[in-house]
């Protein structure tokens, strides 16, 4: 049994290895092509692989041309502002769609859906159009705007109410809670790790989303943002796209280690709970 | 651990309290994002700043300079911010159907009419013509034109570009051929680029995509007497001097370049720069990535685009950006302030001297040649002699991407090239009557 | 509204806390997308004048030519098998990397963060490094495999080329939601399934699979639509002089060049009601579907 336990592990480890490098491949590519030159970024014959001398400057180009403190702390409050809003009406409406009856619902559902179906390029205009007539142009909110609510989110958690046993809500009614404490105490708990992965997805299509930050606010850039503007019309500074890129994924890779613990944490404390 | 993550529940739960109970109709994720609006203080600025758009991050410092020296000189304040090229237009599109724009911004000649035409732009007119500095014969009467509509100016010339042809000087030593000095022919140019093609497809003489259109076979077709647009500003491509110069672009990317689809893949500067292909034509807007370029530094030279057997002609197209300023500007004094400044000459100057571009304004440019020991650029400022303004309609872009796609397709070897030119003119022609 | 009588009381306070609850994101979702969307289906209808002004009703006229455009159509066949490959094939694979990251093991945390990588990473960079991978005489894959395959430039295989990076992209997605849904599946039916010496397969196939269903089907129901909308990837790694791209542009693609670089807002909006409307009856289909495989407690 321990000899069979151990060859699993192996082969399990094996798969996720090689799954590993499959995906590290891209950025290995990408974090070589940020310490070269752009004539070595660019070289096809000979393929260069490794750079000639490691060099730093493009990240030092990149760090120097940004004001990072403003653009960490725009993105923070562009992340966190999102975050909490989309978790918040998502948890409410996703527990509603799932588990209430009442007049109405399906046609609202549809319209969930339905959201999701159109492609998200054809909200921008109009969406920047209605921040300009309240006049909320070049401010944080413009920034929050769009992802106030989330049919993604709603869509997400209803799903997540769906899966958990009923048996649960029946007995917390029949001790006098109403549907509100229902929801608050006994139900909206039990589906914490849906609504941290989507506080991440919220967070990561947040900061990933570059058009609407350039177009709604350019005073009060978040960083992705004004990382986007590395890219000139006619030339691409490669290694510079690269560095900054890299730069850019790291607050989003501490944000998830810090959020994945939830993961591991609800594997340690939801098992014989129920 | 288990006490932390309780602690974590009881805090959302709170924070959902909190909602359940006040939260009627939709305040809840408003309420947070005022609150965050309020914080951030964001939009204060609209007050006496000016705020300039632009697309080319290449520009920004060149151009923070002139502007550093308008406020020193007026004291009108300015923002100048780099918005990459398609959110450019976006943001543009987006401020013009109702929203709020940058004071003072690029235009470009593929869009220009669309935002001249529906009073987008801020008529200067009266301004230009009561101003005492500006000396408007001074630059291009094509380049003042494409700015102007219904005799009304809504933009003053900022730049110039033309095109020349650039060369891998160790190839050509390889071969035993002498550097060219302008005084080529195409058929000239057509031999060169054969001999330096080599069989084993390690080397090519010259490359370019369909998309390269004014900086490579719009060039050879102006001057082998051919046109885009005729002067009825319909499609020139039925007329048999173009199909016949597009027929010998036929041959070079038969003959001489690489498969379209490696061009397409690796892109034409990319090959050139790695020292695959021997020629490539080029804009002047590639100068400074060029220089930023070791083995192009070190390995290539300009020369001027050849000429035309018979005539003895060399056209290189030319297009040039236009300052222009948005009608609902709050300081439209300011803003046209500005666009003077960029016009006038020391500024046009100081803007060649920096290596930001060759400057629109007569006679100022060899500073722009002087800005690099790297490459002799006066063939860029030759091919002035004889150019011809980029070929633009109302709705440029309309038809100007089908007529790229349909190109593609001899590119590749689909479909001969009098096909394609006869499919163009139809796209075309439909696509023009369709403006008004 | 006559056989509405009095309703219980349960009746009528789900009712009440039905609305209350789904209020904020209706009114939220009915301003910022709803009308958002009538209004293109609205456009569809006409020819569009610059900057949203003079627009002309034509009627039906953007729908007949959409009808005998072959550009469109095809782009619906490239659509279809962009989808095809990368939204079966990035769910299965995910489903089973979450199971077996769904453990407590070494190294468990390293391989999430590596497979969570390419969410985060800027789209332009990823394209641009797909492209060098990919690119035939001196991408990486063709002298790693000794092979001479156009990726991206033969017609044939571009789209699926293309599949291959969002599957890359799109793992980390799928896995996040998938460990999310582990998370919410009572431990005990697996110690229950211990005791009864069901094997590892055996509990995947019917613990798993039926207790992750909802989960399941969201992540089918969001991939497919996303799939259908992919426009990025296309947009950033097919270059326009690409031989390839004709036969690998997407619906969005096509939508976003006449909406916003060929400023035809009218007929662009014509090929988004198309894309709706495909996208609709396909989720519909789902939804009927899911009664059959997807368990609910």
């Amino acid at each position: 049994m321990e000899q069979r336990a151990k060859i699993t592990a192996a082969v399990i480890h094996l798969i996720l290895i090689l799954v590993s490098i499959t995906m590290l491949v891209p950025f290995l590519w990408m974090a070589l092509t940020a310490f070269k030159s752009m004539t070595e970024a660019t070289s096809v014959n000979p393929f260069v692989i490794f750079p000639s001398v490691w060099r730093t400057e493009n990240f030092t180009t990149v760090i120097n041309n940004m004001d990072f403190p403003i653009l960490y702390l725009n993105t923070l409050l562009l992340i966190a502002g999102r975050v909490i809003a989309a978790v918040l009406t998502a948890t409410l409406a996703g527990y509603a769609f799932a588990r209430l009856e009442f007049r109405g619902k399906n046609i609202m559902f549809s319209l969930i859906l339905f959201q999701m179906m159109v492609p998200g390029q054809i909200y921008i205009i109009p969406q920047y159009l209605m921040v300009s007539k309240m006049g909320q142009l070049n401010t944080i909110f413009a920034l929050v705007f769009p992802g106030l609510v989330t049919a993604f989110g709603t869509f997400l958690l209803r799903q997540a109410y769906m899966g958990l046993p009923r048996d649960l809500e029946e007995a917390a009614r029949l001790d006098g809670c109403n549907i509100g404490q229902t929801f608050l105490w006994i139900m909206a708990p039990l589906t914490q790790s849906s609504m941290v992965a989507l506080g991440i997805f919220t967070a990561v299509f947040a900061y990933k989303d570059l058009m609407w930050p350039l177009i709604c606010n350019r005073d009060v850039m978040p960083l992705s943002a004004a990382l986007a503007k590395m890219q000139g019309q006619y030339t691409n500074n490669y290694p510079q796209l690269m560095a900054a890129s890299l730069l850019a994924c790291i607050p989003m890779i501490v944000l998830y280690l810090i959020f994945q613990k939830q993961f591991v944490e609800g594997i340690a404390t939801s098992g014989g709970k129920l | 651990m288990k006490r932390r993550n309780r602690l974590l529940t009881m805090g959302l739960c709170a924070a959902l309290a909190t909602t359940t109970l006040a939260g009627c109709g939709g305040s809840a994720g408003g309420g947070g994002g005022d609150n965050a609006g309020g914080n951030g203080g964001g939009g204060g600025d609209a007050g006496g700043k000016l705020t300039v758009a632009i697309w080319d991050n290449g520009q920004q410092p060149g151009l923070q300079e002139i502007l550093n020296d308008f406020t020193a000189a007026t004291g009108i304040e300015t923002q100048l911010q780099v918005i990459e090229w398609n959110s450019y237009w976006t943001l543009l599109e987006a401020g013009a159907s109702g929203g709020d724009m940058p004071d003072v911004f690029w235009m470009h000649s593929n869009e220009a009419v669309r935002y001249m035409s529906n009073g987008i732009l801020l008529d200067i007119t009266d301004k230009v013509n009561a101003s005492e500095t500006l000396e408007l014969d001074k630059f291009p009467e094509d380049l003042k034109n494409m700015y102007t509509y219904d005799g009304k100016i809504y933009a003053l010339p900022k730049d110039m570009d033309t095109v020349a042809i650039w060369y891998n000087k160790d190839m050509f030593d390889e071969a035993g051929i002498p550097y060219p000095d302008g005084s080529w022919t195409w058929d000239d140019f057509y031999d060169i680029a054969k001999q330096l093609t080599k069989e084993d497809g390690s080397q090519f003489g010259f490359c370019a995509n369909p998309s390269n259109e004014q900086d490579t076979w719009m060039n050879t077709v102006y001057t082998l007497g051919g046109c885009v647009l005729n002067e009825e500003g319909k499609s020139g491509f039925d007329d048999p001097k173009t199909v016949a110069a597009m027929e010998f672009i036929d041959k070079l990317v038969k003959e001489t370049m690489p498969p379209a689809s490696t061009m397409s893949e690796t892109g034409t500067d990319v090959l050139f720069g790695s020292g695959k292909v021997a020629m490539i034509s080029q804009g002047s807007w590639m100068v400074a990535a060029f220089k930023d370029n070791e083995y192009i530094a070190q390995h290539a030279d300009v020369a001027r685009l050849p000429k035309d057997p018979e005539t003895g002609r060399s056209i290189s197209l030319y297009n040039g950006l236009g300052w222009s300023a948005s009608a609902g500007t709050k300081n439209p004094d300011g803003a046209y302030q500005l666009i003077e400044w960029f016009a006038s000459k020391d500024m046009q100057q100081k803007q060649a001297e920096l290596g930001v571009t060759m400057a629109a304004y007569e006679g100022v440019s060899d500073k722009w040649v002087d800005n690099t020991d790297l490459f002799n650029l006066q063939p860029y400022l030759d091919a002035m002699d004889d150019v011809v303004f980029r070929p633009a309609t109302k709705s440029t872009l309309a038809w100007w991407n089908p007529m790229v796609e349909e190109l593609k397709k001899p590119w590749n070897g689909e479909e001969d090239m009098a096909t394609a030119c006869a499919n163009i003119t139809q796209i075309m022609n439909e696509k023009i009557a369709e403006e008004n | 509204m006559s056989n509405i009588k009095k309703g219980t009381s349960r009746e009528r306070n789900e009712f009440m806390w039905g609305w209350l609850f789904i209020l904020p994101t209706m009114i939220g979702l009915i301003v910022l997308n709803i009308i958002p969307i009538f209004q293109t289906i609205w456009q569809s209808f006409f020819k569009t004048g610059d900057f949203g002004k003079g627009n002309i009703f034509i009627g039906a006229e953007n729908y007949i030519r959409l009808l005998g455009d072959a550009e469109v159509w095809q782009s619906v066949l490239n659509t279809f098998k962009y989808a095809i490959v990368e939204v079966p094939f990035s769910i299965a694979l995910s489903l089973v990397l979450a199971v077996l990251l769904n453990r407590k093991m070494k190294g468990v945390s390293t391989y999430r963060t590596i497979f969570f990588l390419p969410m985060v990473a800027a789209p332009a960079a990823v394209a641009m490094v797909w492209r060098w991978l990919f690119n035939t005489e001196f991408g990486l894959l063709n002298h790693v495999f000794h092979s001479n395959i156009q990726w991206i430039s033969d017609p044939k295989i571009a789209v699926f080329s293309i599949a291959v990076i969002g599957i890359w992209s799109i793992i980390g997605y799928n896995m996040v939601l998938f460990l999310a849904g582990l998370q919410e599946i009572p431990r005990d039916y697996y110690e229950a399934a211990d005791i009864d010496g069901a094997n590892g397969i055996e509990q995947f196939f019917n613990i798993t699979v039926p207790l992750l269903s909802p989960t399941i089907f969201f992540v089918s129901i969001t991939r497919i639509i996303g799939g259908l909308q992919v426009f990025d990837l296309i947009f950033m790694v097919m270059d326009k002089n690409n031989p390839a791209l004709y036969k690998t542009q997407s619906i969005v693609y096509l939508f976003y060049q006449n909406s916003f670089v060929e400023n035809n807002k009218g007929y662009g909006s014509t090929i988004v009601v198309l894309l709706i409307a495909i996208i609709m009856v396909i989720t519909v289909f789902q939804m009927i579907a899911q009664k059959k495989w997807v368990y609910y407690n």
